[in-house]
């Protein structure tokens, strides 16, 4: 069928635009609408959650679950999984025996399938299938600092208009290449978060009050992937993103930091000057080559769209083939 | 030697001799601006440096040596010139 790959533009046609930037704009907007979740979704992973928590709160009465990561947050992709942390009043779960007693005990109640225990892992969990939802949930012990940070990042959303929509953009971008996981050194979750927040509070339009991010999502990302894939000096700066102000830090003024004059990103932890949120992103070197090229592929879209008749624009995406979504229709 | 060599190249739409009229980033890098120009300001203290992390100037116009070894031939957005132009 027509445009199958893009499914996000169908009955959403730009073409007559007479800005390409302003067509971009609200291509993101269509993207970002389509992998939104519905009701039906929000309210399935609700009650998956809420069976998950009464079936621990049967197995130990003095704790609670809570959710963190990008479903806290409201961040996610379709299909990611739910980030869960088991809290207790005694905060003494976090062993390998009641790491494998959950296990089983949610076996026998039949809320989970390919049942994955991650024991020797810097952070312990347990990986499963909700069987009736099919959904992936990874559930941890007695780690507040996930809570903390999803708090955080709800305070971010709401008075940064525009992080929403670059940040899934930036992370279907990320996911399509293969970077966006911290265990083969791509980018996390709580690190892309970072770099579109202090992008939006550090750019020159913004900082003069001159735009509304939202009516300028098209050319705004752009200039996302030409800051960080072309001109960030990752050697020489770190970015600092406490007190909801986004700064920049040379590195050589952050006394904790190891990684000065050498080429690594470093994001200072709003909750602990000292550590760096993004130690863990050793690929760098590919992540900003990929941010240069989804800065020429969308330019390049661009020219090549501004030169073309309405006609051949018509049904033509911008989008389409930077982030290559290749999820299930919906 | 390369056949390009010898080809000027020229914009017509924003006078840059770094590249043609059919690649002028002016094509993209197009703002919606506010209506209301009131409120707006440059506040010194809120700019920082991409190139050497320090206040009070734009990544663009740091004196210091260009730290990224990719080049900026035409200019980004962190830039005084991408500024509307009473600001600037």
């Amino acid at each position: 069928t027509l445009n199958s790959d893009y499914p996000w533009i169908l009955n959403h046609d730009h073409s007559r635009q007479k800005e390409i930037a302003d067509w971009l704009t609200m291509e993101i907007k269509d993207f970002v609408g389509y992998i939104s979740p519905n009701k039906n979704e929000i309210e399935t992973r609700n009650r998956t959650i809420s069976k998950i928590r009464q079936a621990i709160k049967q197995l130990w009465p003095d704790a609670d679950l809570n959710v963190f990561g990008s479903y806290a947050t409201d961040l996610y992709l379709p299909g990611s999984d739910i980030d869960c942390v088991v809290i207790s009043k005694n905060s003494d779960k976090e062993n390998r025996n009641s790491l494998y007693s959950l296990a089983s005990h949610l076996k026998k109640k039949k809320l989970a399938s390919r049942v994955e225990v991650i024991a020797k892992a810097r952070v312990p969990i347990i990986k499963f299938v909700e069987p009736e939802s099919q959904i992936h949930i990874d559930v941890s012990f007695e780690r507040t600092n996930g809570i903390e940070a999803a708090r955080l990042i709800r305070e971010w959303l709401d008075d940064t208009p525009g992080l929403r929509e670059l940040v899934l953009i930036v992370k279907q971008f990320l996911h399509s290449r293969r970077l966006n996981n911290v265990h083969t050194g791509g980018l996390g979750g709580f690190s892309i978060i970072c770099l579109v927040f202090a992008f939006l509070h550090l750019h020159p339009r913004i900082i003069t009050n001159e735009v509304d991010p939202m009516d300028n999502l098209g050319v705004l990302l752009i200039d996302f992937f030409e800051l960080y894939g072309k001109n960030f000096a990752y050697d020489d700066v770190s970015i600092s993103v406490s007190d909801g102000k986004p700064t920049y830090i040379p590195k050589s003024d952050w006394k904790d930091l190891n990684t000065r004059g050498t080429f690594t990103l470093a994001i200072q932890d709003p909750g602990d000057p000292s550590n760096n949120i993004s130690r863990g992103s050793f690929n760098l070197r590919d992540i900003k080559k990929s941010f240069a090229g989804a800065f020429y592929l969308l330019t390049n879209r661009c020219f090549e769209l501004d030169m073309a008749t309405f006609k051949d624009r018509l049904g033509k995406s911008i989008l389409g083939d930077v982030i290559k979504y290749r999820g299930k229709a919906r | 030697q390369c056949p390009k060599k010898w080809k000027k190249m020229f914009c017509t739409l924003c006078n840059s001799k770094n590249h043609s009229r059919e690649r002028c980033p002016s094509i993209w890098r197009v703002y919606v601006v506010k209506e209301d120009t009131q409120k707006q300001s440059l506040p010194m203290h809120a700019l920082y440096c991409y190139n050497c992390g320090s206040k009070g100037h734009f990544g663009d116009d740091c004196p210091k040596r260009r730290s990224s070894r990719v080049p900026n031939e035409d200019g980004s957005s962190f830039s005084g010139d991408n500024l509307s132009q009473p600001l600037k």
